[in-house]
């Protein structure tokens, strides 16, 4: 039975917005109406409409809202939309604590998607008791604070493409602005998290086009939608000509999703945020990243000991080695988690 | 910068990133930095960290910026300066760094659900 679904995927950055956006458009192609509820300052550049398909509608909250405003606004939402299964993703009590007091008059099923959290941040604000008010927890592939509650169910990572969706190798790298008669090691530096790290991500990129030269191809992945200003160059004496944002803009490349492209990448660059990193396992791209601090993930834990670098050097170079060595890649298909949590969350509402 | 903002870790009791607009970046690591953060040794213009780097290479202690903590407290740091450095003769490539150590660390506890770029 096809029901009326509102996903919350508040939160900064792309993560909540793109692991929720794997749910949703695995509910959409099952039947279900879903409403996609953002803050994310890099939704309104992004093309999810085209993504996610007819099925799914897209509320875009200017990223600028403040708490009350916010709680304004998604108390407002259930009103109107009235759904059959409120999905919340990460946050329990809601970004701002604002889902508490309304979550008790909420008459839809309550699903939430349950990811690791800082755990002061858990102790403190109570999650034990905050969790309790939901029916299922699904738990996307990786570890997390009440991945034993009774009512919780592990799942498969959630992908936003199905592993037949990706663009075959030779397509990958032409989406890439890379010729087919060019065969050298593709090196691609994701550009995500917040806008500053972008821009930093732009410059790794240009050390890494300057490290390797003709060995490699760089390219700087950078979200539709995101303006990255060309820097006014700063005259200091003495100072020889480093690497610059202006090279790195050369590399630069728009693209959404990137896990499309990922079978034309011989190397990933990134930071630790849950989509980049299944994303590199699950298409078996050799990968090293950055532990970015974030208020409520734990990019540092995520990251296995391999994948983690702990400065920008260290990265730099590392993925020089990498593009040079050109370890050889997984390339067998993968599960997509959503599918299996789709059908579990049928189940919940089919038992209430 | 077209945006970008200094990255150094300010703070004497409470480490957190300086924010001012940046405007350069470390020539060896990229960092972005203001003007109040870099570090001249020699020709090049450096981070607080590489700066020491250099410096544990060269022992050289000239043009070291005397207002990081590190320039008065050896052991100043997440893991101490043997780890920061790399030097200590126990590291391991996959230790923790002081850089993975920061990623973890949440002194703006004060903040949950009240920054709603929060993720």
């Amino acid at each position: 039975m096809a029901g009326r679904w509102l996903v919350y995927a508040l939160g900064g950055g792309m993560g909540h917005l793109t692991r929720a956006s794997a749910l949703a458009r695995a509910a959409s192609r099952r039947g279900h109406a879903v409403v996609l509820l953002t803050n994310s300052p890099f939704a309104s550049g992004l093309p999810l409409e085209d993504v996610l398909g007819t099925g799914v509608e897209v509320f875009r909250l200017n990223p600028a809202l403040g708490r009350e405003a916010v709680g304004e606004v998604v108390e407002q939402c259930l009103a109107d939309v009235r759904p059959d299964l409120f999905v919340v993703d990460t946050f329990p009590r809601g970004l701002g604590g604002e889902l508490v007091p309304l979550l008790p008059s909420v008459r839809a099923r309550k699903v939430l998607i349950h990811r690791d959290v800082n755990p002061t941040y858990v102790k403190q604000y109570g999650l034990a008791r905050a969790v309790d008010a939901f029916d299922l927890l699904l738990v996307p592939g990786e570890a997390a604070p009440f991945a034993n509650h009774p009512r919780a169910v592990r799942t498969a990572p959630w992908l936003l493409l199905r592993a037949s969706e990706l663009l075959p190798r030779d397509k990958a790298r032409a989406r890439l602005g890379v010729p087919a008669e060019d065969t050298r090691a593709l090196v691609a530096v994701m550009g995500c998290g917040t806008p500053e790290e972008v821009g930093e991500a732009g410059h790794i990129a240009a050390r890494l086009d300057a490290m390797l030269g003709p060995e490699a191809v760089v390219r700087w992945l950078v979200p539709p939608g995101v303006a990255m200003d060309v820097p006014a160059p700063r005259a200091k004496q003495g100072r020889r000509a480093g690497a610059s944002l202006e090279e790195g803009l050369a590399l630069r490349m728009s693209t959404w999703p990137a896990l499309a492209v990922l079978p034309g990448v011989d190397v990933l660059v990134g930071a630790g945020g849950y989509n980049t990193v299944q994303e590199a396992r699950v298409t078996g791209t050799p990968f090293v990243a950055l532990a970015r601090p974030r208020l409520y993930d734990r990019q540092a834990l995520r990251l296995r000991p391999e994948e983690r670098a702990g400065t920008v050097e260290a990265l730099v170079t590392r993925a020089a080695g990498l593009a040079r060595a050109r370890p050889a890649r997984s390339t067998r298909p993968y599960v997509n988690g959503t599918d299996d949590a789709v059908t579990l969350i049928e189940r919940t509402v089919l038992s209430a | 910068m077209s945006g970008l903002v200094c990255q150094e870790n300010v703070g004497f009791l409470f480490s957190h990133g300086c924010g001012s607009p940046a405007a350069m970046t470390c020539m060896r690591c990229a960092m972005p930095l203001c003007e109040q953060h870099v570090t001249s040794v020699g020709a090049e213009m450096l981070c607080a960290t590489c700066a020491r780097q250099h410096d544990d290479y060269t022992g050289d202690r000239n043009g070291v910026d005397e207002d990081h903590p590190s320039y008065y407290y050896d052991n100043y740091g997440y893991y101490g300066a043997a780890a920061s450095s790399g030097s200590g003769r126990a590291h391991d490539a996959n230790d923790f760094t002081e850089a993975d150590g920061a990623s973890l660390r949440h002194e703006d506890d004060a903040s949950f659900e009240e920054d709603m770029g929060g993720s």
